[in-house]
């Protein structure tokens, strides 16, 4: 099959931006093999086209594996300042049917369905002076999205960069962040490997991210906003970290990378195509029982958020799941809470909940 | 140069130096506010004070608070299962932070403006505060504690007294093998008696007035175990308990059960005593006949008959560790005339109320025992307040541990007041 490769014409005015209800399929024009077990998928769009996208969006791929629909949400690592390409990076997770899927079967030429890109996690959305970027693995997709798009705009923004990996072979994008680095005056990487490689010649952080090293890499890291990407565990622990430093965590905003690899990750939950991914927007009704009212929520902000967006004010302070002050039992209903030791396991059990740090993923009736 | 003195730290002094041994304490000890003042400095604010048990808070984020004098203290298992303690003060503007006696924590909130602290003390949020603040030196004032083999001890001091550790050396074979760190709180009560600790205190440490006034308690208590007049009509039952100790004894440390009495009780900062004394009848608990009041026994323990094991510290518990429960005693000044007496149960933790205990039957000797003795010490408090009378001699026989108390008391305050 010949390269299907357009050559755009740069004299022509701008191509119309990509829209996903008329194009519905993206093509793969190139594969790139980023480590042993990451690839980087490039796409575009049939015929000549504008991506707008925010730095940090991401993708939803509708493919058809084994005669089943599945759709899967990636983050996209390409940034919208080269706007005629796309590009996600996956990783092959064990027992990751879509992700394997796509690394064994997706070839340059091939069509996929595609939607999008929506999501809330970029710092183009409220930008501030300086960054701490946290990255676990591939979830570094969305951090090199918006990285890049600083690195094009000539940004002098103060970044530090830190990305964690498993070993220095697993490190993503090394010599791409080194080149930024080299052109951007306040951009820094710190790499943190948790093992070393035999033969590396890797100088970077061993161990994970502890208070210390985050002190080490970012001293003044109480004064940054921070966006962080990676496995649930991950940013579970960079919560911790963060709450546990007196950080004001309305300066905190995270992701998970990919569905499909949070689940292997967090190893609990199976590869359940039920579970909406948490960032495709449903709309869930709230319900403040004693008080007979109610508000909706979309599944990617907090019931606390949604319901000041209501009008309504739930008691809260430290609004990071640290302080407990938003603590309400729930009468029914499930949530994904993500807290900073607000609330005990034994208060969970009993039916408690910390609006200020949990998204729903159903109708909720609250005891307020 | 020397601070001049108040009239008042004079007259502290001066009771001190005239006080006759071998005789109760002059009125002002039981009555006056300065000398309270005197002993929450002093003597609650630079010894080891005896405040709780391990399983009051038994997993992380349980927390319990504990009131003396004007303190507020906060006990509270953090995360690591470490036991915490800290000033119960929030570091914006002074309000106390947990109200309850008892609770559940995640982190620790004031419920002020809601700064928060986590499970050690650090502050971790404090909204408004701008950006220049810096909540490093903001954290909670810890309060030192230690866990004597499930005993909470804790010390306001700077610099607490080092002998702790020597007791702690000494205490733990005797208390370790009951396991009360296996244990649960089967009930606790707290009485408060109306008069100064000190009556309370000294009540507890003889037995002169047992027989008389504790039907219930003599009925698994030898009177014998603290100092007995011999005489002519008493020989024989003097000299069969004698034996019976020897024997138990014996026996006991044969089991690992270290039984000898140990008293440095007025020759150490950390004074106490203990002793495993024997029980009547069937010489297994201090219950309505002698037999255990929960029939899952503590730590691997197969023999109920294992006497109870006696432990008193300076200046403010009393314990007793049998086969089956462990019953502790906390005294807690709230004013010079008022005195907490907390009283804790424990039985193993899978013991199983209504089928294996009943917590009637495990608490009725020591609230009949507790009731008698408030009034006994209400009683004493009503007399000396009517300025008639005047220090009393000890029994040489019965009231050593009076004489021993009042002594390091007497000792302790002279040294720290000086
Ligand atoms: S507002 Fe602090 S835990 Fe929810
Ligand atoms: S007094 Fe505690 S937060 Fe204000
Ligand atoms: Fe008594």
């Amino acid at each position: 099959m010949p390269t299907p490769f357009y050559a755009p014409d740069f004299a022509a005015p701008v191509s119309s931006p990509w829209n996903s209800d008329q194009d519905e399929t993206l093509r793969c024009v190139h594969v790139r093999q980023e480590t042993h077990d990451v690839k980087t998928f490039v796409l575009a769009a049939n015929g000549p086209r504008n991506f707008r996208y925010l730095p940090g969006q991401f993708l939803t791929l509708e493919l058809e594996i084994g005669g089943e629909k599945i759709n899967r949400c990636y983050t996209l690592s390409s940034t919208p300042t080269r706007p005629d390409l796309v590009s996600i990076t996956v990783k092959r997770v064990p027992g990751g049917t879509v992700s394997n899927w796509l690394h064994d079967n997706v070839r340059v030429g091939m069509e996929l369905g595609a939607m999008g890109p929506s999501g809330e996690f970029s710092c183009f959305k409220s930008p501030a002076k300086s960054y701490l970027f946290l990255s676990g693995g591939s979830g570094v997709t969305p951090l090199m999205s918006m990285a890049r798009a600083l690195h094009d705009l000539g940004s002098d923004a103060d970044i530090v960069f830190v990305h964690c990996a498993r070993t220095p072979a697993d490190v993503l994008f090394a010599e791409e962040l080194t080149l930024m680095a080299r052109n951007m005056p306040h951009f820094r990487i710190a790499l943190v490997c948790e093992q070393h490689t035999p033969g590396s010649n890797y100088a970077g952080h061993l161990g994970r991210l502890d208070a210390a090293r985050l002190a080490h890499i970012a001293p003044d890291f109480l004064q940054r906003d921070v966006y962080t990407c990676g496995p649930a565990p991950f940013m579970a622990a960079v919560r911790g970290l963060l709450a546990g430093g007196g950080f004001d965590m309305l300066h905190y905003r995270e992701e998970s990378f990919s569905f499909e690899t949070l689940v292997a990750d967090a190893t609990h939950a199976p590869d359940n195509q039920e579970v909406p991914p948490d960032n495709i927007e449903v709309n869930y009704k709230i319900e403040l029982q004693k008080m007979g009212k109610s508000f909706t929520c979309p599944s990617d902000q907090t019931v606390l958020q949604a319901s000041v967006a209501a009008g309504f004010r739930l008691p809260s302070s430290c609004s990071g799941g640290a302080c407990g002050t938003c603590k309400t039992k729930k009468i029914s209903g499930t949530v994904e809470m993500k807290h900073a030791g607000g609330i005990r396991q034994r208060e969970i059990d009993q039916g408690w909940f910390l609006p200020c740090c949990s998204k729903p993923t159903s109708d909720i009736v609250m005891d307020r | 140069m020397n601070t001049p003195l108040s009239a008042q730290s004079l007259l502290t002094r001066e009771l001190l130096a005239r006080r006759r041994p071998g005789y109760s304490l002059e009125a002002p000890f039981y009555l006056s506010d300065t000398i309270l003042q005197a002993d929450m400095e002093h003597i609650f604010g630079k010894h080891w004070i005896f405040v709780a048990v391990e399983p009051q808070v038994p997993e992380a984020g349980d927390y319990i608070t504990v009131d003396f004098g004007n303190n507020s203290i906060l006990i509270v298992r953090d995360d690591d299962m470490k036991i915490q303690a800290f000033h119960n003060v929030c570091r914006h503007r002074g309000s106390r932070l947990c109200a309850s006696q008892q609770g559940v924590v995640g982190n620790i909130v004031c419920p002020y403006h809601q700064w928060t602290y986590d499970l050690t003390g650090k502050l971790i949020h404090a909204k408004h505060m701008g950006d220049d603040f810096d909540p490093s030196g903001l954290g909670l004032k810890p309060v030192h504690i230690r866990n004597l083999a499930g005993l909470l001890f804790i010390c306001l001091a700077e610099n607490p007294p080092e002998d702790f550790e020597q007791m702690a050396a000494e205490m733990t074979p005797y208390i370790a093998p009951h396991q009360l760190s296996q244990c649960k709180v089967a009930a606790q009560i707290d009485i408060v008696e109306d008069c100064n600790w000190k009556l309370t205190m000294e009540n507890n440490r003889e037995c002169y007035h047992c027989m008389s006034n504790h039907p219930e308690l003599t009925i698994s208590l030898y009177e014998y175990g603290f100092g007995y007049q011999p005489n002519e009509d008493n020989k024989a039952d003097l000299q069969r308990f004698q034996d019976i100790m020897a024997a138990n004894h014996e026996r006991w440390e044969g089991m690992g059960l270290p039984s000898a009495e140990i008293d440095t009780l007025d020759d150490r900062i950390t004074g106490f005593r203990t002793q495993r004394l024997p029980i009547d009848r069937s010489g297994q608990s201090q219950t309505m006949n002698a037999e255990v009041a929960s029939k899952k026994l503590l730590a691997d323990f197969v023999d109920p008959a294992l006497g109870g094991l006696s432990f008193w510290t300076q200046p403010n518990s009393w314990h007793h560790f049998m086969s089956d429960h462990i019953v502790s005693f906390t005294v807690l000044p709230i004013s010079a005339t008022k005195t907490l007496v907390r009283t804790t149960w424990c039985v193993h933790k899978d013991a199983v109320e209504g089928v294996d205990y009943t917590k009637e039957n495990l608490t009725a000797v020591w609230n009949a025992t507790n009731d008698q003795d408030r009034r006994l010490v209400e009683e004493s408090q009503i007399g000396i307040s009517t300025g008639a009378y005047q220090p009393g001699p000890y029994s040489p026989f019965t009231e050593g541990l009076v004489e021993k108390f009042c002594n390091w008391y007497v000792n302790r305050l002279s040294v720290l007041t000086r």
